[in-house]
């Protein structure tokens, strides 16, 4: 009767150490993993996002050359590759310390157009002089415009996570708010969790080997619930069902959801190893207080 | 005595554990269903796509271009004997992508690929109609576009009275140019849907500063449908 007295507390503490584990898991994987500049940087170099970027600025330029008449060459000639890859973090670095914290209006990628400027310009005299136009106000509006809109072009082709378009709809403030939440919440976890182990420690104190069982279903349990749906999506592949086409979007938004879903069940798959561990250990201890029984008869 | 003990424990641990399990996946299923059931039209917005899954790796965006061999022998070179051709036939819709035309004009050497729907890989191939336009040989504004610089270069020296041929795999549709327009990009009033049978071709304005907000064009009238197959109840 003792005995199931105890058992009943020892299971409710078990199940709400379960979500407890998984609530704490996962506001730490979000505070300190997914919404963090190195989490983006990776998610860009596994990607080569620089390289898609540029070929996707080369296709817009050589397709626009179509209808203006400009050589790609004057815009791809004056940015490199290594200018894109430059372009992307700036972005991912703007967007993070949007992210994390107020810095005012604005969202900004920067980048030096120094290079374009100048082959812009160069080409558009050339051309002037060439057939004899005259470089006016009109022609002086026309360069500028066209230099602009080139600008823009690279700029959002750069901005492969859309950290634009998050801004634009005023998301950056409430992924703030969210994470000042989560930052709360990990704490009320933290140390709702430390209450519950107590409390379990408490009644697994006549059979303190008991523990080991009660924590290591925790583990295991919490560790399935998590590391199999993050198995599933990743095996088959459901990200690739991504509907935005462009190259750079594409790779940047299902290689992040990839990244953070592998970061998840890697650490959930280690806390479910955890749990196993502690059964493994909890059923040595029983074995060898069994024969230790079993000699003292 | 301490091993039957030892023994009757283990059913008691292996249970436990497996009604823990089922008792968390329920509560995870009770909890989640609802938000679930909120994001579902959104997850399958985005990830609609599940399909296809196409790498777009390979340049095209998950874009599948289909090319076809079109038949453009004119009908006047066809033998008196083999013209079977009818007024009414079937319409076969063509794949978002997919070759499905030949469009030539002799006036102006004219010949050129067309392309179902408009994308910049299409445009790089040929000719693209808008996908919102009408499919040759229905009624309708059949609107075709490419670029200025390469298939449409001589559009603007199109004068009335020139003939369009457009050759498909189910039949053959004649048109004349009874205008030659020009319009800003803005301006709808050239490609939106008709009640007659028209066709609309247009361009940008060739303009080296910048991209050119000006289309140039021409529109034509229906002159014969010739289609390879009968409608059902039409007559030769």
């Amino acid at each position: 009767m003792t005995k199931l007295k105890l058992y009943i507390p020892k299971l409710i503490l078990t199940f709400l150490l379960v979500f407890l584990c998984i609530g704490t898991g996962i506001s730490f994987l979000v505070q300190h993993s997914f919404l963090t500049y190195k989490a983006f940087e990776t998610v860009t170099n596994q990607q080569n996002l620089d390289e898609k970027a540029y070929s996707a600025l080369e296709s817009y330029f050589k397709s626009r050359a179509n209808s203006t008449g400009i050589p790609a060459e004057v815009y791809l000639d004056a940015i490199t590759q290594e200018d894109m890859k430059q372009g992307i973090l700036s972005s991912i670095s703007e967007a993070v310390e949007h992210m994390h914290s107020h810095i005012g209006d604005g969202y900004v990628i920067t980048m030096d157009f120094t290079k374009l400027e100048t082959s812009v310009m160069n080409f558009f005299n050339q051309y002037a002089d060439t057939n004899n136009i005259q470089k006016d106000e009109i022609f002086n509006q026309k360069v500028q415009a066209n230099l602009e809109e080139a600008e823009a072009k690279i700029l959002y082709t750069a901005d492969t996570f859309r950290f634009g378009t998050i801004y634009e709809h005023g998301w950056f403030d409430k992924i703030q708010t969210f994470l000042n939440l989560f930052q709360k919440l990990m704490i009320v976890l933290c140390i709702l969790t430390a209450v519950i182990l107590l409390c379990l420690i408490l009644c697994c104190k006549s059979r303190f080997s008991e523990l080991f069982y009660w924590l290591g279903l925790t583990g295991t349990i919490s560790g399935l619930l998590i590391s199999a749906p993050c198995l599933y999506l990743l095996r088959t592949d459901y990200f690739s069902g991504f509907v935005v086409k462009d190259v750079q979007i594409f790779s940047a938004v299902t290689g992040y959801l990839q990244y953070i879903t592998k970061q998840t069940g890697i650490a959930f798959v280690i806390i479910g190893v955890t749990g196993v561990i502690f059964l493994i250990l909890f059923g040595l201890i029983q074995k060898i207080s069994h024969t230790n029984q079993t000699t003292a008869e | 005595m301490a091993d039957n003990k030892h023994h009757s424990a283990l059913p008691v641990y292996l249970l436990t554990g497996t009604f823990l399990l089922i008792l968390c996946i329920a509560v995870c299923i009770g909890i989640l269903i609802k938000p679930y059931e909120k994001a579902q039209t959104y997850l399958n917005i985005l990830f609609m796509d599940q399909s296809m899954k196409i790498a777009p790796s390979s340049g095209l965006n998950g874009l599948v271009i289909k090319e076809n061999e079109i038949e453009t022998t004119p009908v006047s070179d066809i033998p008196e004997d083999e013209q079977h051709f009818y007024d009414n036939g079937e319409i076969i819709r063509p794949a978002f992508g997919e070759q499905y035309a030949v469009l030539k004009c002799d006036d102006i050497s004219l010949s050129v690929p067309v392309y179902w729907g408009s994308s910049t890989e299409l445009l790089e191939r040929g000719a693209c109609q808008a996908s919102s336009s009408a499919v040759i040989g229905e009624t309708g504004n059949v609107v075709i576009d490419a670029h200025v610089n390469t298939f449409f270069a001589d559009l603007d020296k199109l004068e009335p009275g020139n003939i369009i041929v457009l050759y498909t795999n189910y039949g053959i549709f004649t048109y004349e140019v009874s205008e030659k327009i020009s319009f800003l990009n803005t301006n709808k009033k050239y490609v939106l849907p008709t009640e007659d049978n028209r066709l609309t071709l247009y361009t940008c304005e060739a303009q080296v500063l910048g991209t050119s907000d000006n289309r140039i064009g021409a529109v034509c009238t229906l002159v014969s449908k010739q289609f390879y197959q009968p409608a059902e109840g039409a007559n030769p």
